[in-house]
């Protein structure tokens, strides 16, 4: 018993211990050390910050270099499939644009509209430069949904910062290295983001499932069963974690023997980002309690509606040169059906009289059809039929009553 | 079967083989353990570092298995030191089978394995759970497990294969 103990505790310090060949270090002293990393890093210390940071970007860039050929791979695997699609492509977009430039106009009045309804609300206004981020590291880790993009603090960033993909709500910053951050995703379990539900305007928060979707995980109030299919959520900016009306996803309902749950699918494709937009906060100004009154005055008003008003003005403007150069566009097309309408009916023309010569051809053809049989007949009946001495009853060669006996094969009437 | 003239250089990172692929695989994009294929992972450093510690590769270097940790705990998200715990444990519980072992076994080898990580795995969940706060999805541990479970097996072969080169 006590020699077996001794062999285990004798296997115990040789595992942990005892180096062996080329062992810089022993394991126990591995174990202790990687404890001690994990406590550091759990603590906020500028120094611990600061060497997180070090290390962060230098493998990070090192991961950039080492994930190089299978980034160029799976490019060039998108490249051709792109490739392989691109008139199509162009075909809807062409269809796109076009919706899409009379949308921007709507848009346009809308935002305004929202400016000047934020304005009386005495919401701060900020001026957002949305700067373009490279995705450098997107790493798939079932732990957190992540990726790393090449601006830093240098750059403005801070935690907390919005990332769009176009439009679209991908995340926020959560870690800031010099030259690099870290970007959660709205998938990942940890996110939760505060939304409005379209069009009844319901309050509730959106949580990440750890998969390329969301699900609504908390709703202010009884109001599960009015939200409907395909609502639209978009950020309510409660909390101030997000600004207000990002647009999120779709709301889809899954029911599944009988318990309803929300799922939201994201508008953004979280693994086709390669660049993001990162707003980066400058505030114009907060308002003061004495800048609050100055803007009560009446006449600041009326000039911020003035401004207001003039924006629309330009931009009515704007639409009516868009339906005028629409009109010019529909007028040419008209004439050129109109062109096309006569040159078609010259074509009609021409086909009827190439008809009717070719009718007289087959009339033609059917007559002498019929004189071709009469010869035929007239070459095998013409003994029967001619008048001659030994034929007292046959008739005259040429008259109606000998072609009727030819026809009729030699009966005499 | 490959053979080397000792010395080359060829040879030189053939011997560094398993490091130079325990490095790629944690700075690399891909991931077995994140395929994106629903209820299928599994841990590739997990079987590599296994492995080759229980066959005592001289070049396998402990050290740079703890750094490969940290490179991936900064490239994963996960708080610093947890893949580089992870491994070094991995080490230690493959060192104390190379120990008591007189006569291998890839069977006993492989149930071996099943035991040190579902260990790891449940002390990685309870350090992310209980310690970070971290919301976790169990059966994505549950899954990972069994798959690297069984996937040892075939690397086993893959990895024998490996170092009958460098014997011979």
């Amino acid at each position: 018993m006590a020699s077996s103990r001794d062999d285990f505790v004798i296997a115990i310090r040789s595992a942990f211990l005892k180096k062996s060949n080329k062992q810089k270090f022993s394991l126990l002293t591995l174990v202790f050390l990687s404890i001690v990393i994990i406590t550091l890093s759990s603590f906020d210390y500028k120094i611990i910050r600061q060497t997180k940071n070090i290390i962060n970007e230098i493998v990070y860039r090192s991961s950039l270099i080492v994930s190089y050929p299978e980034n160029f791979i799976l490019r060039s695997i998108d490249e051709i499939i792109d490739y392989s699609t691109f008139y199509e492509r162009y075909k809807k977009n062409v269809l796109e644009i076009e919706n899409l430039k009379s949308e921007k106009i709507s848009n346009k009045i809308i935002r305004s509209e929202n400016d000047e309804l934020k304005a009386l609300i005495e919401d701060y206004s900020l001026s957002n430069d949305k700067i373009l981020a490279k995705v450098i590291v997107d790493h798939n880790s079932p732990f957190l949904k992540s990726l790393i993009i090449n601006k830093g603090s240098k750059d403005n960033i801070k935690i907390g910062t919005n990332i769009y993909d176009k439009s679209y709500l991908v995340g926020k910053v959560v870690e800031v290295n010099y030259k690099t951050s870290r970007v959660l995703l709205i998938s990942d379990f940890n996110s939760n983001v505060p939304v409005s539900i379209a069009p009844s305007n319901i309050q509730a928060i959106v949580s990440g499932n750890g998969k390329k979707s969301g699900e609504i995980k908390y709703v202010k109030g009884n109001y599960l069963n009015d939200i409907g299919d395909k609502g639209i959520a978009y950020t309510s900016g409660t909390g101030s974690i997000y600004k207000s009306g990002i647009p999120v996803g779709k709301i889809e309902i899954i029911e599944n023997q009988g318990q309803k749950t929300l799922k939201v699918n994201f508008y953004s494709n979280f693994d086709q980002l390669k660049y993001v937009f990162a707003e980066v906060y400058s505030e114009k100004f907060e308002i003061s309690e004495k800048k609050n009154e100055e803007i009560l005055e009446t006449e600041s008003l009326t000039q911020e509606l003035k401004i207001t008003d003039k924006l629309k003005l330009d931009l009515l403007n704007e639409q009516i040169e868009i339906y005028t150069n629409t009109n010019v566009r529909l007028l040419n097309e008209n004439k050129d059906l109109e062109k096309k309408i006569n040159d078609l009916n010259t074509e009609l023309s021409k086909s009827l009289n190439t008809i009717s010569s070719q009718k007289n051809i087959i009339e033609k053809n059917k007559i002498d059809k019929v004189e071709l049989e009469f010869l035929k007949l007239n070459l095998i009946y013409s003994k029967k039929c001619k008048k001659t001495f030994s034929n007292p009853k046959g008739f005259k060669f040429g008259t109606k009553k000998y072609r009727e006996c030819v026809i009729n094969k030699g009966k005499l009437q | 079967m490959i053979r080397f003239y000792k010395k080359n250089f060829i040879y030189k990172i053939y011997l560094w083989l398993p490091i130079i692929i325990l490095f790629i695989s944690v700075l690399n994009e891909f991931d077995f353990n994140y395929l994106d294929i629903e209820y299928f992972s599994f841990n590739f450093p997990f079987i590599l570092i296994f492995y080759f510690t229980l066959k005592e590769n001289l070049h396998f270097d402990y050290f740079l298995v703890f750094i490969a940790g940290l490179i991936n705990d900064v490239v994963i998200g996960l708080p610093l030191g947890l893949s580089s715990l992870s491994y070094v444990l991995i080490c230690s519980f493959s060192s104390y089978l190379r120990n008591i072992t007189i006569r291998p076994n890839i069977i006993k080898d492989w149930f071996y394995f099943l035991f040190v990580i579902s260990l790891i795995n449940s002390i990685n969940y309870s350090i992310l759970f209980l310690v970070f706060s971290y919301e976790l999805n169990l059966t994505y541990y549950l899954v990972n497990n069994f798959f690297t479970f069984l996937i040892y097996i075939f690397f086993t072969f893959i990895f024998d294969y490996y170092l009958k080169g460098i014997n011979e």
